[in-house]
């Protein structure tokens, strides 16, 4: 028996574990349906093999691993697929992923299947053998055990977990007393693809009958010795464990092969024994099923997929006494809410309790600073620290006060005399930090992507310019060919800019050959035109001042413009007035006594339908036409001696 | 006189001797760049959204280096903020509202039915997240996309929609216990304490 060494912290909570572990392993029937998640382990999920409506048999490969790190998943009884979709996963976020169901037909049908003699083949089909088997830790966190084995660095020691150190869990416990010969043989395996380690078995001393039981099986057997380490939570820590049993400790982001150790559970070696030696793949564990509520409380041999709503039956669990259903252990599980999860490959303890046990979430009260969280960490980490950062969201500062070192064991939020559920303020931390490197990689890669395609569009641009500038060249090449092959032709610009030139001089010429009536009228409409440009542009040069806008100043210019062009046109068109002789303002006012008169008659006509002396006004209309008579014939004479004065002009 | 003229000598030789130290380190240690615009640019969440007013996160971060407001990031909202303040020693202010509100971050998906292969979309993607090509199916690489926007307004079919990120199991992570304290005047002092443990 090796010599133990302590590690920092620690609690002794109430260790509960007499209600499961005084019966043997009861084996669970075959329940009516199977959930399996394709993804029970840590790393990718696996991928359907199989389609809905397919016959499968017990032990048949259904989804294999995809990638390095992952595992294959295998039918735990027979019967039909009845379909792939998304159900309620056993994890502390209750979110959905893809399962796989199958409907069992009862008849537990295995598929073909032969053990191998591990001391007669090579190494590589030993771990294929394993990696293919499924095998995750079944010690909780549900790493894929094939990937631990396939160690790069030499193994000086093989650390075989059996402390079990969390409360009212006993699968462990157990499965030594009724498995120690197939565990051993598992150790045996894992020993020889390591190169034969030393290999120390660590197991708590309130196991004393697991003890005794694996040290008489042990007798005969070297480089196996058996570790009786005091009862402490959380001795079962992977990284406590290393250091109760050897006195190093795994360095900050290291993991156990850097010092030359690897560590697996019981139950792992377990499994692997069954996938060597019988050809069986992971379809089923131990679980604890235990609590207050439970009936019969013990543990139980589970298909993997089973639901726990079906095994909570035949533990005949009272569901009406179960205040908080518990999935692992107390300290380091989480709460189900749903009943309609499956047993996965790390599931090792259903805790139903009972309102006395576990204490709902009670409210919690302000932190005192009494420091007794930092005396139990196991990972001698500053807890109270750590509070405060991740409550204020200073998750710089909690990483550099190691967040990433805490183990969530819940030791400090078990001594917390104000019951702050610490835990939960480091895993929401640790998501965080998580989220926010995920995020600023995420940032990294578009900043890339972004430069690299405005590079690729400035390339772009300057490759069409040289190619624009060479084909410029090239034409002005060929111009310059043609030219000197044949150097009396016409140079056909110089032909087209004469065409222009020409039709120009003769649309001036027919301008000038305009008949002066026209011309008369076109410098009249010029005058007219600048005449409303300049009113248009006056009136917005007010409004621009009224509202003090920007573009007062441009306007100002325009209007002077307008002003002058206006003044211009007029200048023009009275020019030519004066040498035609004619006068404008005595035509308007010849038009005006033509309109007066005709009005006046208009009215008198009008007032004749309804007057009564209709002789006296239809005297006045008389008087009235003659008038307007008059009056037209004035403006006739004056418009026939203009016309008469502008063809006089026209013919000179 | 000849001590004043041997003092004056030493302070103009030491002149000299720095002047060259100094004119070394000036051309051996240059630094290219600003490193306070690369600096900023790091912390900006590289969106390309223009939602500031500048074409891109770079010219953002130059244009903060010269003295714009540094609350003009929708994106980034108020950590972005916190963390530009914290490197730039000024006040955190609050969010600039006239560029946009902090929202869920979302990812741009385009109903394939609709698409008609039109390449306006992949015109304005920044950062090359959309494939396709003329009178073909467009689609968006998700894992590029970075939920800026801009192709969704040049869509002639409208068939984009900005669709917020789904929480998986894999990218999942606790919240923060509601923060109920005992002794706070609203607490609910109805829940019995438990014996044994409240791990």
């Amino acid at each position: 028996m090796g010599r133990v060494w302590p590690f920092h912290g620690g609690v002794h909570p109430p260790e509960n574990k007499l209600q499961s572990n005084q019966s043997a392993i009861v084996p669970m029937p075959v329940p009516k349906q199977l959930v399996l998640p394709l993804n029970q382990h840590i790393g990718a999920p696996a991928k359907c093999l199989i389609e809905v409506g397919t016959k499968v048999l017990k032990g048949q490969l259904i989804a294999s691993a995809q990638g390095f790190v992952s595992a294959n998943l295998h039918a735990p009884s027979s019967g039909i697929i009845t379909a792939i979709e998304e159900r309620t996963l056993p994890h502390p976020s209750a979110l959905m992923d893809l399962c796989i169901v199958i409907d069992t037909d009862g008849q537990d049908q295995w598929v073909d299947h032969a053990g191998i003699d591990p001391l007669s083949v090579h190494k590589g089909k030993l771990l294929q053998c394993i990696r293919s088997a499924g095998i995750t830790g079944m010690g909780g966190a549900g790493f894929p055990s094939a990937v631990k084995l396939q160690a790069k660095s030499k193994i000086n020691t093989l650390i075989i977990n059996a402390a079990e150190c969390e409360p009212y869990i006993t699968a462990d416990d157990r499965l030594i007393r009724e498995y120690s010969e197939q565990i051993i043989a598992g150790i045996q395996i894992i020993r020889q693809l390591l190169d034969q380690p030393a290999c120390i078995i660590g197991i708590e001393d309130n196991k004393a009958e697991a003890i005794a039981i694996l040290s008489q099986a042990l007798t005969g057997i070297d480089g196996i010795a058996v570790a009786v380490i005091p009862t402490k939570y959380p001795s079962g820590g992977e990284k406590q464990l290393i250091q109760i049993l050897t006195g190093q400790q795994v360095p900050h982001g290291g993991i156990p092969a850097d010092l030359g150790l690897v560590c697996h559970n019981v139950g792992t070696a377990k499994a692997i024994a069954d996938a060597v030696l019988l050809g069986q793949p992971l379809i089923s564990r131990v679980t604890t099923v235990t609590g207050k509520a439970a009936a019969k409380a013990g543990n139980y041999q589970v298909l993997i997929g089973t639901q726990v709503s079906d095994l909570m039956a035949f533990a005949e669990v009272d569901l009406a006494a179960t205040s908080r259903l518990v999935m692992g252990g107390p300290m380091m599980g989480f709460t189900l809410t749903d009943h309609q999860v499956s047993v996965v490959k790390s599931t090792n303890c259903i805790l139903a309790s009972s309102e006395l046990e576990l204490a709902p979430v009670a409210d919690h009260h302000a932190c005192i600073r009494c420091g007794q969280c930092e005396v139990v960490c196991p990972a001698e980490l500053l807890p109270q620290q750590l509070f405060w950062f991740a409550k204020a969201e200073e998750f710089d500062k909690a990483q550099s006060h190691n967040l990433a070192d805490c183990i969530e064991c819940g030791a400090c939020a078990w001594v917390c005399p104000s019951q702050i559920p610490l835990v939960q303020y480091y895993r929401f931390a640790k998501g965080r930090v998580k989220t926010l490197h995920a995020e600023t990689q995420l940032a990294e890669h578009a900043r890339l992507r972004f430069e690299t395609r405005e590079q690729r569009l400035i390339d772009e641009k300057l490759a069409k310019e040289e190619k624009r500038k060479a084909r410029a060249v090239a034409a002005a090449a060929a111009q310059a060919a043609k030219r000197a092959a044949n150097p009396d032709a016409e140079d056909p610009i110089a032909a087209a800019l004469a065409r222009v030139n020409q039709q120009k001089q003769a649309a001036a010429t027919s301008f000038t050959a305009e008949p002066p009536e026209d011309a008369y009228k076109a410098l009249k409409t010029a005058a007219a035109i600048t005449r409303t440009k300049l009113k248009k542009s006056s009136k917005a040069l007010t409004d621009a001042l009224a509202s003090g806008h920007e573009q007062v100043e441009s306007l100002q210019t325009t209007v002077d413009q307008l002003t002058l062009k206006a003044d211009a046109a007029k200048a023009a068109l009275s020019a030519y007035e004066t040498k035609l002789g004619l006068d404008p303002e005595h035509e308007k006012q010849l038009q005006v006594t033509a309109a007066k008169a005709g009005a006046v008659v208009r009215k008198l006509e009008k007032s004749l339908a309804t007057a009564e002396d209709a002789a006296a006004i239809e005297a006045q209309i008389v008087i009235a036409k003659t008038a307007h008579a008059t009056a037209n014939q004035a403006l006739e004479t004056y418009q026939h001696k203009s016309t008469a004065l502008q063809q006089q002009t026209q013919e000179s | 006189m000849q001590s004043l003229y041997f003092a004056i000598m030493v302070l103009a030789l030491l002149a000299l001797v720095f002047g060259a130290i100094l004119g070394f380190a000036a051309i051996r240690f240059k630094v290219d760049g600003d490193p306070i615009v690369d600096q900023i640019d790091n912390l900006l969440p590289q969106t390309q959204c223009g939602q500031c007013g500048h074409p891109g996160c770079r010219p953002y971060a130059e244009a903060i280096a010269n003295g714009e407001a540094i609350n003009h990031c929708p994106p980034g909202g108020e950590s972005t903020i916190k963390a530009l303040a914290d490197l730039l020693d000024v006040e955190a202010i609050p969010l600039d509202a006239e560029h946009g509100t902090e929202a869920v971050r979302t990812i741009a998906y385009i109903r394939e039915d609709e698409c008609i292969g039109c390449t306006k979309c992949i015109q304005a993607c920044p950062v090359d997240a959309i494939l396709g090509a003329a009178k073909q199916m467009h689609t968006v690489i998700v894992d590029e996309c970075t939920g800026c926007d801009l192709c969704v307004e040049p869509c002639p079919v409208d068939c984009i929609d900005m669709l917020p990120i789904e929480v998986t199991p894999a990218s999942w992570h606790w919240q923060p216990p509601t923060d109920i304290i005992a002794t706070s005047n609203h607490a609910h002092h109805a829940a019995p304490q438990g014996d044994v443990s409240h791990g």
